[in-house]
């Protein structure tokens, strides 16, 4: 409560204490900002007086021209609609099955038991191996971007949402039980909220993997996309190219990132 | 008064990867309607056991339990339970942790019970609190909370497994004097499992001595306090008689 009440309440010690409390957030962001710039103008000078070649290192002033030039043929927005609507789909369903397979599996320790060595090989695979296998199956272009964006991000998804299912205290099921709860109402009125901060780290992972999944979708077989610019622009030797759409996809990550976020704030305290 | 829960002739084996291992052997002993009675033993000694068999949660391999006139059943409804910890959840607030037992039992729209857990709240001082989340209350207050959320159902028998172990110990002499009053007040029959003997004494009508395991019944010993608190009756002199007794028995 102390507060909201004015300044004059406060004893010199609080008063420094809250001004360096306000410093400190200054100079955290300060520093974030400035280093940004900072590395911006270094890789700038460095390529205007050649010291790295900008063939091969580019710079941000070529960058920024090189996505204007994209903006401008028309195309870049095709690309970059691709790539975001790939990895939402992939997203979504991947944490869809993920969850539903955990479910499933914290439903019946009989299943749990027979899957578990499945879970850790597949968990271990490396889900690029399956690449190949994958145009065949879907065919190459968005569906088979989708499907390896899935692979990667869902068997992580089961694994830590059936890691959060179980680690519930078994007093508290205990409880529930004790009231005559039912199977189900033990799930959705406490292992599903108990859970509830860990669905939402699954979350942030799942944003970052599944970039990971649409991109080298991409890489594999593509007409569209991020990943498939990058393909071409090293291809044809544009590496301007290459570093436009890494900076695109460094953006749009972090925006997906800065979707998530908030619900951290609300469930994770 | 009439016993409200018989427990005749028990024996409990539980089965592990290397063998039976008998758990109660041949326990018996009763419980007043009204009165509350402590089991104390050494730790380990199957006083969980008897809690969870008295709850349903497991089925005797010989002997009966009868609680109120009928035997024991499965998840049996007529039972309610307080842990060592409140185990409040904290996504729901006061008021929603007070109804999830009516929830569960699809009583929630049942005026009547909804009313009981009102006056609950308000009389023992918790009602100010009933829109905040538990980790905006005291340990104590929590733990009455979660007596709260069990008297809701209206059990015929209580069982408190160590409900104050989790509490420093200026918190614990309090909510045992609080908790002690509620279940007086509202007349509950409660059955404490505890290994602490100055605790058991201070709450108790009756203590059950078991011995090690496989648990038996050494001791069935009545205490008369007149209906003192427990923080009073751990200022009677008889107290220190009491205590040396059990003592005694326990080794």
């Amino acid at each position: 409560m102390l507060k909201r009440n004015k300044n004059i309440n406060f004893s010199k010690a609080r008063v420094k204490y809250l001004k360096k409390q306000k410093t400190d957030k200054f100079l955290v962001l300060f520093w974030q900002i400035a280093i940004f710039i900072i590395f911006l103008g270094i890789w700038q000078l460095c390529a205007d007086f050649g010291i790295i070649d900008p063939f091969f290192f580019s710079s941000p002033s070529r960058i920024v021209s090189t996505i204007i030039e994209l903006a401008n043929q028309n195309n870049l927005w095709i690309h970059i609609w691709t790539s975001l609507y790939e990895t939402i789909i992939g997203f979504l369903l991947a944490t869809i099955i993920g969850f539903l397979i955990a479910v499933l599996l914290w439903w019946s320790e009989k299943l749990r038991k027979i899957f578990e060595p499945y879970l850790i090989i597949l968990n271990s695979l490396p889900k690029i191996a399956l690449g190949p296998m994958i145009i065949f199956w879907v065919g190459s272009g968005t569906s088979a971007t989708i499907v390896m964006c899935i692979l990667i991000c869902v068997i992580i998804t089961t694994i830590s949402m059936l890691n959060a299912f179980i680690s519930c205290d078994n007093d508290k099921i205990l409880l529930m039980k004790s009231m005559h709860a039912n199977k189900f109402q033990i799930f959705y009125k406490l292992i599903l909220p108990n859970a509830l901060p860990e669905f939402v780290s699954v979350l942030k992972i799942n944003v970052g993997m599944s970039w990971v999944g649409t991109i080298m979708g991409e890489y594999l077989s593509s007409k569209a996309g991020l990943g498939y610019l990058i393909n071409y622009g090293s291809q044809i030797l544009k590496l301007d190219i290459v570093m436009a759409s890494i900076t695109l996809l460094c953006i749009l990550a972090a925006g997906m990132y800065f979707l998530v976020s908030p619900l951290e704030k609300r469930y994770k305290k | 008064m009439k016993n409200l829960l018989e427990f005749n002739n028990v024996s409990y084996f539980y089965q592990t990867k290397e063998s039976e291992v008998k758990a109660l052997d041949d326990v018996s002993f009763n419980v007043k309607e009204k009165n509350f009675a402590s089991l104390v033993g050494p730790s380990g000694c199957g006083k969980t056991t008897i809690l969870s068999l008295i709850a349903g949660l497991l089925t005797p391999s010989s002997g009966e339990i009868i609680l109120d006139g009928k035997p024991i059943t499965k998840n049996d409804g007529r039972i309610g339970y307080m842990f060592q910890r409140d185990h409040l959840f904290e996504w729901r607030t006061i008021w929603q942790n007070i109804i999830l037992g009516l929830e569960i039992q699809k009583q929630n729209k049942n005026a009547e019970k909804l009313k009981l857990a009102e006056d609950l709240l308000k009389k023992y001082d918790l009602y100010n609190f009933k829109n905040k989340k538990p980790r905006q209350l005291s340990g104590g207050m929590r733990q009455r909370v979660a007596l709260i959320r069990t008297l809701v159902l209206e059990p015929a028998l209580l069982l408190l497994d160590e409900p104050f172990s989790a509490l420093d110990f200026q918190t614990r002499l309090k909510v045992c004097d609080d908790v002690y009053e509620i279940i007086k007040s509202e007349e509950k029959t409660a059955l404490l499992v505890t290994h602490d003997i100055s605790e058991a004494l201070s709450m108790s009508d009756k203590i059950i001595i078991l011995t090690k395991c496989p648990a038996t019944v050494k001791e069935n010993i009545e205490l008369d306090f007149q209906e003192k608190t427990p923080l009073l009756k751990r200022e009677d002199k008889e107290f220190g008689n009491y205590f040396e007794k059990i003592w005694r028995n326990l080794c």
